[in-house]
């Protein structure tokens, strides 16, 4: 295992988390240190508790013991400052595409009862306004503000997601297999949409996904889950840093290149000595 | 192949006009056997009564729609009339009973988001739905009288458990995913119970009463029919003392079609204020 020490800039902590379904260990002894404005891909086999982590981080589940801090701090509940998007049911199908991405500002600015408030419909307008202005970043037209969710491609969806999370300043964006569903093309923009979001905004994403080339095309550092035995709980078999060197002038790694990590990272998540160096891919 | 073998295959598309003559089929067989029924026991008895001529259901429809309800009470016109009292009657009643399933859909929620709320009252809801509200009629009527409320209880017994029941089974259907993200995007606990749940789940639940709407005036007839003073049942009863088949069969008729309307009508207001949603 590559070992990575501790950053300078700490965001997210997870100190020694055991995890067990029915008596069944999903994680044990997890331990992982995130860095503020890091991309961290964690990729591995199903089932080996990727997602687990995510919502491990999102709050949305506990650990059977350990501790996940968030600077610094133990959160037992999501909240507006971790934004998250998973594979499905990303959006609400009631509202607008408008509607949600609008929804976490009126929610945090005005709660249930946000009509009966004064200077409403004004603030309304400005959130609109914004909202827009950030469809169109993520490459969406006006013209698809009324447009329903089922009238979206998957492609489409997944952008309004990130748009709608994005519009909430999040620290952290946690991403769960958000591009899963997508067809190749589709999937191949919304990971250069997504590091050109990361890039601007430097927000600490963690992306969760079992393909090995996306997490390398993406992350600045990948860490990849495996499980001691087939039956055993999974541990961290491989944190590394991806180097931009690795990188062509369009961004993404070189096919060669991407080809020779993903088999090395393969074997090793399934238990193998971890046969590369960095420097030979000049990192 | 034939056209009539075609139709008989599971891929069948009947045409318009074929579609049309079958859906209507049943209807006219009814009406013309119904006819021809009345016209034979016309012939032996011209008085009779248990199968009503269409001039004798024109009369009895006539005689409620412009003459009071008792015969002491000489005034005329339509809002005076048997069926329109009769009516408004039971509409109150009805309406009563419709705005009781406001709280009951409250409380399916409620017990489904807080689960402190669904550990208090789910076991309780549940066995309280397996009582035939029938049953405990006359418990109702010692309980609360033989008034209004009895009758609208008797709904509310019949008919709530079920709307809880209903409410809680769909609100616990929204992904989790859903929830968690109304989380991160600053909603709290009322915020996502009540905008992200509740929101999604509204147009199941006024299918779910639009099903319920015949159990609804079961339990509402039944309480008529028992005790009452007015109402659509209290008349098709009183009548049948009377055999006034010229009367309730139009009765009958009536309440059929306000069903048909407020079921039509709440299914156009859930097509209005739920454009995103698909029937499945």
């Amino acid at each position: 295992m590559v070992s990575r020490g501790l950053t300078v800039s700490e965001l997210i902590r997870l100190d020694k988390i055991c995890v067990e379904y029915a008596a069944k260990k999903v994680l044990h002894d997890l331990d992982l240190s995130i860095a503020r404005g890091e991309f961290v891909a964690v990729c591995g086999q199903t089932g080996c508790g990727k997602s687990t982590m995510l919502r491990l981080i999102l709050g949305a589940e506990q650990p059977k013991s350990g501790r996940v801090l968030i600077e610094g701090r133990e959160l037992c509940r999501p909240d507006r400052h971790r934004g998250y998007v998973p594979q499905k049911y990303s959006l609400f199908p009631d509202r607008t595409v408008l509607d949600n991405i609008t929804f976490g500002p009126e929610m945090e600015e005005f709660g249930l009862l946000g009509r009966i408030r004064p200077g409403y419909y004004r603030r309304r307008r400005e959130l609109r306004a914004e909202a827009i202005r950030q469809m169109k970043h993520m490459g969406l037209q006006e013209s698809d503000a009324g447009k329903y969710p089922d009238q979206l491609s998957g492609g489409m969806q997944q952008r309004v997601a990130i748009a709608q999370a994005l519009i909430m300043k999040p620290k952290i964006l946690l991403m769960d297999e958000a591009f899963s569903a997508l067809d190749p093309g589709t999937r191949t923009d919304m990971q250069r949409l997504v590091r050109s979001v990361w890039a601007e905004t430097g927000t600490t994403i963690l992306f969760v996904t079992h393909n090995i080339a996306e997490a390398i095309f993406l992350g600045t550092r990948v860490v990849v889950l495996g499980k001691e035995t087939p039956e055993g709980s999974s541990k961290v078999v491989l944190d590394m840093e991806v180097p931009d060197s690795i990188r062509s002038s369009s961004g993404y790694p070189t096919r060669d290149v991407l080809d020779r990590l993903t088999g090395a990272i393969e074997n090793a998540a399934v238990g193998g000595k971890l046969e590369f160096e960095m420097a030979e891919f000049g990192g | 192949m034939g056209f009539l073998p075609m139709l008989w295959r599971v891929d069948a598309r009947p045409n318009r006009v074929t579609a049309w003559t079958l859906s209507w089929f049943l209807f006219a067989v009814g009406v013309s056997m119904y006819f021809y029924t009345a016209r034979n026991r016309h012939v032996l008895n011209p008085e009779d009564k248990v199968v009503p001529s269409l001039h004798q259901i024109t009369q009895g429809l006539t005689d409620s729609l412009t003459k009071a309800d008792s015969d002491d009470d000489a005034s005329t016109g339509f809002f005076n009339s048997m069926l329109w009292t009769d009516t408004v009657a039971s509409a109150k009643r009805f309406g009563w009973a419709m705005l009781l399933l406001v709280p009951a859909v409250l409380l399916g929620l409620h017990m489904a988001m807080f689960p402190v709320v669904g550990q208090f009252f789910l076991r309780f809801i549940l066995f309280f739905d397996k009582i035939i509200a029938l049953s405990v009629l006359p418990i109702l009527f010692i309980a609360f009288g033989i008034d209004e409320l009895s009758k609208i209880m008797l709904i509310v017994i019949g008919v709530t458990p079920t709307i809880i029941l209903d409410t809680f089974n769909l609100s616990k259907s929204v992904p989790p995913e859903q929830i968690v993200k109304g989380f991160t995007l600053g909603a709290h606990d009322f915020g996502v119970s009540y905008a992200i749940v509740l929101k999604q789940i509204m147009p199941r639940i006024l299918n779910s009463i639009r099903l319920n709407l015949k159990a609804v005036m079961l339990f509402l007839f039944a309480g008529e029919m028992i005790a009452s003073q007015n109402g659509l049942a209290f008349r098709i009863a009183l009548l049948r003392r009377h055999m006034g088949m010229n009367i309730i069969i139009p009765y009958v008729l009536w309440v059929a079609l306000l069903l048909f309307l407020v079921d039509l009508s709440m299914r156009l207001l859930n097509r209005k204020l739920h454009p995103w949603f698909r029937e499945a």
